[in-house]
C-alpha cells in the first residue's frame, strides 16, 4: 500500500533514463529518401489520416502520458487502499480503488473485524462526496472566502482572549471513534479551564448508554452479537437498516441463519414496531404496535422474566390486549429456554424502557454473551443530558467559544432557528463542516475539513478494534483536517499523519504482541486497514436491581389524532447524505420512494382520513405544523403517522437540473425548495433526552396532491381472486417455506414447473466458463448497497425525480419488494432483480441489428455501439431488466465524473444498456489469471453486487466448475428460477425463503 | 367485355360517353384549384410541419421526449406504424385481389386506393425509422457488406423481416401504380395545352401510343403484377404480426396474429377508403363515378370483415382462458378491465359494433352515415393497435415492472404530423394526377 500526500514516505527515484532510445522503440525510419513513390504514399497517407478524423463523432482529445512514471502505478490497473468509511459512525473497512490517480470506486474491505467484507449503501455512494463540486475548498471568515493565515490569526486572538477573560470553551462533536480526534480535542481543551467536549448523535441512543450507567455503572453501549443469538427480539430498534451499525449486524445476524448446511440453524427473529422498517420486514414474525404499547410490552415481558428468574421487581405487568398477551407468555416461554442464546434490542430512546431491557437481558443472562460491557461499541456516544445543558447555555449567552464537528445543531435539533440566533451572539464560533450547512452558515469561522479519502485518520468503533483511514488522493481543495487546525491554534502545528502515527506509537504499539517494531505495526494496519489490540476495559459492577423503575405512563392518543413516529431513511440517516445523489435515487427499500420523504399512514388510517397516495397532509402538533404527502404503507401501526428525519437540508436546490430538461419534463426540487421537508421541528429535547416518536399530532388533508415518485406501482404477488389457478393464489416469483416445513422437506414451497420442449436445446455449448449467479432470498434483506454498488461499478447515471415518476430509472439492479397480506399481518419478501442472462435469451433473437448477443460463456452482452435503440429487446424481457438511455444524462455535477470506472462505458443516448455481470471483472480477472497461469477459482471474480453484500446473500461462479460454490447452489433443494416455465433459461437461480416462524401462513386475495 | 348489365345498374351514373369521361376526370387537374382545395392543403401542411417540428425535436433530445419507459418501450410509435401499414393495405386488396376476382366496380376507386396504400406505407415507414434511439444509423438495418468485421444484421428479428416484406411492399405496389397510370398519363399528354406539360408527362408516359398491341401487353404486365401484387397482401400485415406473435410477452405471444392483423389491416384500409373517396367524391365533383353501390359494395368488405376482426377478439379470449396459462388470462382480464379498459372498449364499440349498421341497405346508401361508420372504424383500428402492443406491455410478468403510459405532447404532434403527411400527400396527388383510371373506367362502362 502507498500513500501519497504523508510524510514519512520516501520520495522514489523514478527511473529517468532505462536505456531505451526512442529510435530503438520505433525501429527504423520509414521513409529514408523522398522517391515519388513514397511521396505519393506519404501524401495518400496524410491526406487518408486527416480526413478520418472529421468522420469521428466526439472532438478528438490528446492523451498526455506520465513524463516520469511512478513505480507501482500502471495506466489503466487499479492500485487499492485499505480505509475506513466515513459515511457514519459505524466505522466499517473499505477498499479504494484508485485508477490513475483518482478513488473510483469504494469496496467492502474483507475480514474486517466490524464490518466483514460488506458496506451498506451509503458506503458504496460515498467516493461522490470527494468529487462534490459544492465542497468547500477554502476556509470563511462570516461568509467571506479567506485563507487559512488569516483564519489561524483571527482564532488565536480570539482564543487568547478567552483564555485571559476565563471565558468559556465548547466543542461539540457527534459520537467521536477516533482516538486521536479524541486526545487531539482533549489536549486541546486543557488550556481552557471549565471547557467541555459535548457529544450528541443526531439519531440519538441516549438511553441506553444512560441505562447501563444506570444498572451497571459503566456510561457504555454495549457491542450486539446478533450471530450468537438465537432469539432476537427487537422493538422499533432499525438494526438491519439504521440503527447504529447496520453492516455488521446484518453480517452477525446472518451468521445466525445458515441453510445451506448439514444441520441448518436459523435464529428466531421477532419484531414489535410502529412502522414498516426494514429490519420488521425481515422478522420471522412482526407485530405491529403503537410506541406507546411497545414500553407496555416490554414492561410486560420483564415482569414476566423476572417471575420466571423469581426476582421481585419494582413494578408489575400493565394490562394488554389479549393477542398481546397471548404473545409475550409465549415469548417469555422461548426466551427463558434459550437463556444465555438470546437478544433483546431497543431503539426507544427512554431512560426507563431501556433500563427494563438491560433487565432482561440480564435475567436471560444475555450479558457477555450475545451483548457484551467488556467490548462495548464507540459508535454511540451522545448524551442527551450534555446537549440540552449545552444548548440552554448557548441560548443564555454563557458560552465564548463553540467548535462544531460532524454534527450540525441547527438542522439536527429542535428550534433550530432561535438556536441559530444564540450562536450568532456567541464570539468565537468555528465549524469544520464540508458544506455551507446550516451550523456553517451562522458560525464566524467555518474551516472546511477533508473528505475522509483525503484523511489520515483513525477510528475505534469496538473496543480493541482499530480501523484505519488513510488518504487515496492529495486535498482537491485548500481543506484541513480538524486535528491540524486544534495544533495550530495550540501553536505547534503537526500534519494529522503525524499525530496519528504519534498516538499509535505512544497508545496503540504497546497493546499488541504481535509486531515486535512499531513500523511493523503501522504498515500492517495500513495494508490490512485494521488491528486488534488489547482493550484493557474496567469491568461492569453487578447489576443493581435497585435501579428498576416503572416506565411512566406515556400520554395517551386521542381517537382522532395520530402518534408521530420520526426515523432515519437508508441513505440519510439524519440528512448527512443529503448532497450526494446515488443517495437520493436509491429507492427506499421498503416504501421504493425516491428523492423525498413523505407521511407514512396505514391504509386503514388513509381510508379513515379520506386521503389517498400522494395526497398532501397538514401535520400540526400545537403551533408546529409541515405539509407533506401522503405514502400509504402496509404493515403499519393503524394510530401512527411515520416521517422521515434527514431531508429539507438547506442547499439541495442544487439538484434542480439534476438529469434531463425537456419541454415537459419537472424539476426534481424547485429552486428555492429543499429536497423533502425537514421533520426535525417535531423533535422533542426535554427531561434530558431526544424524543422521535410518541408525541401526539393531528392530520389533515390539505386538498392539493403532489406526486410522490416511487419505482413500483403494484405491490402484490398474488393473483385476484378468480384468475388463480388451483393451489397456486400467488405469483411464484418469490417461493417461500417455514423452517419446519424445510426441514421435513427441503423442497417445500416449491412450484412445479411444467415440462418444457425446448426447441434450442444444446443451441449453446460451454465448453469454457458459464458464468451463473445464485441470490439467497433468505439472506437478503433488501438493504440496497448492492444497488449503489452496481451504479458505482457501471458508470450508472442518475436520471432525476421526474424520470422515475415516468418509470425511467437507470438502475441494473433493482430490489424488487412484494407485500403479501396474510391472516397475520403484513409480509414483506425482498427479491434483487436483474439481467439474468439467459441462455435462450428473448432479447437476443429480436435485435435487427445484433447489438445483444451471447457470448461463449453464457453472457447475454450488450454492444452499446451497434445498439440503434429499438427497445424491442427490453419489450421482449420478460424481467424487464434491460435500460434505455431515453436522453443523454450528464451529472449534475461535472466534477464527479472523476468517480466514472475507466473499465465502463459511458452510454450515449438511444442506447439500450443492462447488468453484464460486471464482465468488466470477468475479463480482468481472466486476463490475471491468463498471466499467472493459475485457472481461475470461486472468489477470483467479485461482481459489484456480490462484493457489497453485507449479507453474503450474492453468489457468482461458474456454473461449469463441478467443483466450484456455483454448482453446489445449483442442486440446493432450495434453488429454483424466476419465470422458468418460460423456457428462456436463466443463468440466474434464487434460493427460497425460508422463515423461522411455527405457521405457514394462508394468504388473502386482494387486488 | 360483356355485362350482365341488364340486371345490375351500371357503375358510372349520368350516361356519358367516353370523352365526357376523361373532361370529367381531367378537369379538376386542368383547371386552378378549388378555394375548398387550397385551405384543406392549408390545414394538412400545417400539421405535417408541426410534425416536423416535432419530430425534429424529439430526434435532437432523445426518445424520452415520448412518454415511454423501461416497460412500455413501445406506444404511439408502433400503434402508428402498424395503423399506417394497415391503412395501406386496401390499395393492393381494390387493384389487386379484386381485379383478379374481376370486380368492376374497382375502377372507380382503385387508383385513389392505390396512391393511398403508398402515401399510407410512406407514413408508416417512417415509425420504425424515428422511433429508434439513434435514427441517424438506420442504415444499420441493411445487411450491406462493411468493414466492421462479421458485422451483419440479425435475420431471426422480426423487425428486419418487417424491413423486407414493407420495402417489397413499397415497391410492388409503386410499380402497380405507376404502370396502370401509363394510359392516363398519355392522355393527358395529348391533351396539354402548354409544352411543358406535354413534355413531362410524355416523359412519364413512356410514349405510350394507344395501340392494339401497346394496350394487350399493358394488360398482361398489369395481370402479371396483379398477380405479384396479391401474396403481399398477406405477406406484409403477416410479417408484421410476426413482431408480437414471436415475442414471449404475454397478449402478444399469439399464433392468431397472423389472420387476424391481415384482416385488421383490409378492414381499416377499406374503411380510409371509404373516408377518403366520400371526401374526394364531394370536393371534385365525382358523384357519378364514385356512386353510392361503389360505397354499398365497400361496406359490404367492410361489414365482413369487421365480424373476422370481432371474431378474433373473443377467439384471444377464449384461448387465453382455455390455455390455462396464468399470465395470459390475467392480460386479457387487464385488458378488458384494467387501468387502460376505456381502450379495449373503444376498440370493441368501433370495430365490432357501429359496423353492424351496415346490415341494413339503408345505411349501406346513406353516404353521410357511411363516412361517420368509417371515421369510428379509423378510430378503432388505431385504438386495436394500441390495446395489443401498450396495455399488453403495461402489465407482463413480474408485477414490480408494472408501469403505465401517457402520450406527451410530441407523441400528439407526431401523430397530428403523419395524417398531415398523409392529407398533403394525398391533396397533391389529386391535383396533379387523375384521381380515377380513366382507361380502366371506360372499360367498364356500358358500350
Amino acid at each position: 500500500m502507498t500513500a501519497q500526500n504523508g510524510e514519512g514516505m520516501e520520495k522514489r527515484e523514478t527511473n529517468r533514463d532505462s536505456g531505451h532510445r526512442l529510435d530503438q522503440e520505433f525501429g527504423e525510419p520509414v521513409f529514408t529518401e523522398l522517391t515519388r513513390r513514397s511521396f505519393l504514399k506519404l501524401t495518400g497517407f496524410g491526406l487518408a489520416a486527416s480526413l478520418i478524423p472529421g468522420c469521428s463523432r466526439g472532438p478528438s482529445e490528446k492523451l498526455i502520458p506520465y513524463l516520469d512514471q511512478p513505480e507501482g502505478i500502471l495506466a489503466g490497473k487499479a492500485t487499492w487502499y485499505a480505509t475506513t468509511c466515513g459515511g457514519c459512525n459505524a466505522g466499517c473497512g473499505m477498499l479504494a480503488k484508485n485508477m490513475d490517480g483518482r478513488p473510483i470506486k469504494l469496496e467492502g474491505n474483507p475480514g474486517h473485524p466490524i464490518s466483514g467484507g460488506g458496506l451498506c449503501p451509503i458506503g458504496q455512494a460515498m467516493v461522490l462526496p470527494l468529487y462534490d463540486a459544492q465542497r468547500l475548498q477554502t476556509p470563511i471568515i462570516q461568509g467571506e472566502k479567506s485563507d487559512w493565515g488569516k483564519v489561524d490569526r483571527e482564532i488565536r486572538d480570539s482564543l487568547a482572549k478567552i483564555k485571559r477573560s476565563g471565558g468559556s470553551v465548547r466543542f461539540l462533536t457527534g459520537s467521536l471513534t477516533s482516538p486521536t480526534e479524541q486526545k487531539t480535542i482533549q489536549e486541546f481543551l486543557s488550556d481552557y479551564p471549565g471547557s467541555r467536549h459535548v457529544c450528541y448523535d443526531p439519531l440519538s441512543q441516549s438511553a441506553i448508554l444512560d441505562a447501563h450507567l444506570q444498572t451497571h455503572g459503566v456510561r457504555r453501549f454495549p457491542g450486539y452479537d446478533f450471530g450468537a443469538a438465537e432469539w432476537i427480539v427487537s422493538f422499533d430498534a432499525d438494526f438491519l437498516g439504521t440503527w447504529i451499525s447496520p453492516v455488521q449486524f446484518t453480517a452477525g445476524y446472518q451468521a445466525g441463519r445458515i441453510l445451506e448446511s448439514e444441520s441448518p440453524r436459523l435464529s428466531q427473529h421477532l419484531q414489535f414496531e410502529s412502522r414498516l422498517s426494514l429490519t420488521g420486514s425481515n422478522a420471522d414474525q412482526r407485530i405491529a404496535v403503537s410506541p406507546e404499547q411497545i414500553n407496555q410490552l416490554i414492561t410486560a415481558l420483564a415482569a414476566r422474566i423476572a417471575a420466571k428468574a423469581g426476582q421481585s421487581v419494582g413494578f408489575s405487568s400493565p394490562s394488554l390486549k389479549p393477542d398481546h398477551k397471548a404473545k409475550i407468555d409465549e415469548l417469555a416461554d422461548s426466551l427463558w429456554k434459550s437463556r444465555g442464546r438470546s437478544l433483546v434490542v431497543c431503539g426507544l430512546n427512554q431512560f426507563e424502557t431501556q433500563v427494563q431491557v438491560n433487565l432482561i437481558n440480564h435475567l436471560l443472562g444475555n450479558y457477555e454473551k450475545t451483548l457484551s460491557l467488556l467490548k462495548p461499541s464507540n459508535q454511540c456516544q451522545g448524551n442527551d443530558r450534555d446537549l440540552a445543558f449545552l444548548v440552554d447555555e448557548i441560548e443564555k449567552g454563557k458560552v465564548s467559544a463553540l467548535f462544531v464537528l460532524g454534527v450540525n445543531p441547527v438542522y439536527d435539533l429542535p428550534g433550530g432557528e432561535g438556536l441559530a440566533q444564540a450562536i450568532k451572539k456567541i464570539p468565537c464560533t468555528v465549524s469544520f463542516a464540508t458544506h455551507l450547512d446550516e451550523t456553517a452558515r451562522v458560525t464566524r469561522y467555518v474551516c472546511p475539513v477533508h473528505n475522509p479519502l483525503e484523511s489520515w485518520r483513525d477510528a475505534e468503533p469496538i473496543a480493541g478494534k482499530l480501523s484505519v483511514t488513510q488518504p487515496t488522493i492529495r486535498p482537491l481543495g485548500k481543506t484541513r483536517a480538524m486535528v491540524v487546525s486544534l495544533t495550530v491554534w495550540m501553536g505547534n502545528k503537526k500534519e494529522e499523519y503525524q499525530v496519528m502515527k504519534d498516538t499509535w506509537r505512544t497508545d496503540f504499539f504497546k497493546r499488541q504482541k504481535t509486531d515486535s517494531t512499531f513500523g511493523r505495526f503501522w504498515d500492517r494496519a495500513l495494508h490490512d486497514g485494521w488491528v486488534e489490540i488489547d482493550s484493557p476495559v474496567r469491568a461492569s459492577t453487578d447489576f443493581n436491581m435497585k435501579s428498576i423503575q416503572a416506565v411512566p405512563k406515556d400520554p395517551v392518543i386521542s381517537a382522532d389524532k395520530l402518534s408521530l413516529v420520526l426515523y432515519p431513511k437508508i441513505g440519510m440517516l439524519a440528512g448527512q447524505h443529503a448532497h450526494n445523489p446515488w443517495l437520493h435515487e436509491l429507492p427506499d427499500p421498503v416504501s421504493k420512494i425516491v428523492w423525498d420523504n413523505e407521511a407514512s399512514l396505514s391504509p386503514e388510517t388513509a381510508r379513515k382520513f379520506k386521503v389517498e397516495q400522494g395526497d398532501r397532509i397538514e401535520i400540526r402538533q400545537g403551533e408546529k405544523k409541515l405539509v407533506l404527502p401522503v405514502h400509504i404503507q402496509p404493515g403499519q401501526y393503524d394510530g401512527v403517522v411515520a416521517v422521515a428525519l434527514g431531508y429539507g437540508r438547506v442547499g439541495t436546490d442544487r439538484f434542480t437540473r439534476v438529469g434531463p430538461q425537456w419541454l415537459e419534463s419537472l424539476p426534481t426540487v424547485a429552486v428555492g425548495e429543499t429536497v423533502g421537508k425537514n421533520a426535525t421541528l417535531f423533535l422533542s429535547l426535554s427531561e434530558g433526552r431526544i424524543g422521535y416518536s410518541g408525541s401526539e399530532v393531528s392530520i389533515r388533508p390539505t386538498g392539493e396532491h403532489g406526486e410522490l415518485v416511487t419505482t413500483q406501482i403494484h405491490h402484490s404477488l398474488s393473483v385476484p381472486a378468480g384468475l388463480a389457478m388451483k393451489g397456486m393464489p400467488k405469483r411464484p416469483f418469490v417461493q417461500e417455506t417455514t423452517l419446519e416445513e424445510y426441514k421435513k422437506n427441503p423442497e417445500s414451497g416449491s412450484h412445479p414447473v411444467h415440462p418444457k420442449h425446448d426447441l434450442w436445446a444444446g443451441s449453446h455449448e460451454y465448453t469454457g466458463h458459464h458464468w451463473g449467479m445464485i441470490i439467497d432470498l433468505a439472506a437478503c434483506t433488501g438493504c440496497s448497497a448492492c444497488v449503489v454498488a452496481c451504479q458505482a461499478e457501471n458508470n450508472i447515471p442518475v436520471v432525476g425525480k421526474d424520470e422515475v415518476r415516468l418509470n425511467r430509472e437507470m438502475h441494473w439492479m433493482r430490489i424488487d419488494r412484494y407485500y403479501n397480506e396474510t391472516s397475520e399481518g403484513t409480509d414483506v419478501v425482498h427479491q434483487p432483480m436483474f439481467c439474468q442472462q439467459c441462455d435462450h435469451a428473448p432479447c437476443e433473437t429480436v435485435c435487427p441489428v445484433l447489438a445483444t448477443v451471447h457470448s461463449s460463456e453464457g453472457l447475454n452482452q450488450q454492444v452499446y455501439n451497434r445498439c440503434v435503440g429499438t427497445r424491442y429487446c427490453s419489450n421482449n424481457c420478460p424481467y424487464k431488466v434491460r435500460r434505455f438511455n431515453w436522453f443523454d444524462y450528464p451529472r449534475e455535477d461535472r466534477l464527479q465524473n472523476m468517480s466514472l470506472n475507466p473499465d465502463v462505458t459511458v452510454r450515449s443516448r438511444g442506447v439500450m444498456e443492462k447488468c453484464t455481470f460486471c464482465v468488466q471483472r470477468i475479463q480482468a480477472a481472466k486476463s490475471e489469471s491468463a498471466s499467472s497461469g493459475k485457472p481461475l477459482v470461486d472468489g477470483d471474480i467479485q461482481t459489484a453486487c456480490q462484493q457489497s453484500c453485507p449479507a453474503g446473500a450474492v453468489f457468482f461462479g461458474d456454473l461449469n466448475d463441478e467443483k466450484g460454490l456455483l454448482a453446489k447452489l445449483k442442486s440446493s433443494p432450495r434453488r429454483y428460477r424466476v419465470l422458468d416455465d418460460l423456457g428462456v433459461e436463466p443463468s440466474v437461480g434464487y434460493l427460497r425463503v425460508v422463515r423461522n416462524r411455527p405457521e405457514p401462513r394462508g394468504v388473502k386475495h386482494h387486488d | 367485355m360483356t355485362e350482365d348489365t341488364n340486371v345490375r345498374p351500371p357503375l358510372i351514373d349520368g350516361n356519358k360517353d367516353f370523352q365526357q369521361v376523361t373532361e370529367d376526370i381531367c378537369a379538376p387537374m386542368e383547371r386552378r384549384p378549388t378555394n375548398l382545395w387550397w385551405v384543406a392543403i392549408l390545414v394538412s401542411s400545417s400539421m405535417l410541419l408541426l410534425g416536423v417540428v416535432a419530430v425534429t425535436y424529439q430526434v435532437a433530445t432523445g426518445i424520452g421526449t415520448w412518454g415511454l419507459n423501461n416497460t412500455i418501450g413501445w406506444g404511439f410509435d408502433i400503434t402508428n406504424f402498424v395503423f399506417w401499414i394497415g391503412i395501406g393495405h386496401a390499395g393492393t386488396l381494390i387493384s389487386a385481389v379484386l381485379f383478379l376476382f374481376r370486380q368492376k366496380w374497382r375502377t372507380s376507386v382503385n387508383r385513389a386506393a392505390e396512391a393511398m396504400t403508398l402515401i399510407a406505407v410512406m407514413c408508416a415507414g417512417l415509425f420504425p425509422i424515428i422511433h429508434m434511439g439513434r435514427a441517424w444509423l438506420v442504415f444499420w438495418f441493411a445487411p450491406y457488406p462493411n468493414f466492421r468485421g462479421p458485422l451483419w444484421v440479425n435475420f431471426r428479428s422480426p423487425l428486419l423481416w418487417d424491413l423486407f416484406a414493407i420495402s417489397t411492399y413499397m415497391a410492388i405496389s409503386a410499380a402497380f401504380w405507376y404502370i396502370g397510370l401509363i394510359p392516363d398519363m398519355a392522355t393527358i399528354r395529348d391533351r396539354a395545352t402548354t409544352k411543358y406539360r406535354r413534355m413531362i408527362f410524355g416523359i412519364l408516359s413512356f410514349g405510350w401510343d394507344g395501340s392494339q398491341r401497346t394496350w394487350s401487353r399493358y394488360e398482361t404486365v398489369y395481370l402479371l403484377l396483379a398477380g405479384l401484387a396479391t401474396p403481399l397482401v398477406l405477406s406484409v400485415h403477416t410479417i408484421v404480426s410476426f413482431d408480437f406473435a414471436t415475442a414471449v410477452i404475454p397478449g402478444w405471444h399469439t399464433t392468431i396474429f397472423p389472420p387476424y392483423f391481415v384482416t385488421g389491416a383490409i378492414f381499416s384500409g377499406m374503411a380510409m377508403v371509404l373516408t377518403l373517396m366520400i371526401i374526394a367524391r364531394s370536393v371534385m365533383g365525382l358523384q357519378d363515378y364514385i356512386t353510392t353501390r361503389h360505397l354499398g359494395a365497400m361496406c359490404k368488405i367492410v361489414l365482413t370483415t369487421s365480424m373476422i376482426v370481432g371474431l378474433a377478439y373473443a377467439t384471444e379470449f377464449f384461448i387465453a382462458w382455455y390455455s390455462g396459462n396464468p399470465y395470459e388470462r390475467f392480460t386479457f382480464i387487464n385488458r378488458a378491465l384494467g387501468p387502460m379498459g376505456w381502450a379495449f372498449w373503444i376498440m370493441v364499440g368501433c370495430n365490432v359494433l357501429v359496423p353492424q349498421l351496415l346490415w341494413f341497405r339503408a345505411v349501406r346508401s346513406n353516404v353521410a352515415v357511411i363516412f361517420g361508420i368509417s371515421i369510428f372504424i379509423n378510430i378503432g383500428m388505431w385504438f386495436e393497435r394500441f390495446v395489443i402492443i401498450t396495455t399488453s406491455l403495461s402489465r407482463d410478468f413480474l408485477p414490480s415492472s408494472w408501469a403505465s403510459y401517457v402520450p406527451t405532447s410530441i407523441e400528439l404532434a407526431t401523430l397530428v404530423g403523419s395524417f398531415g403527411l398523409f392529407f398533403t400527400l394525398f391533396l397533391l396527388f389529386c391535383r396533379l394526377l387523375p384521381v380515377i383510371a380513366i382507361g380502366e373506367v371506360k372499360g367498364a362502362m356500358k358500350r
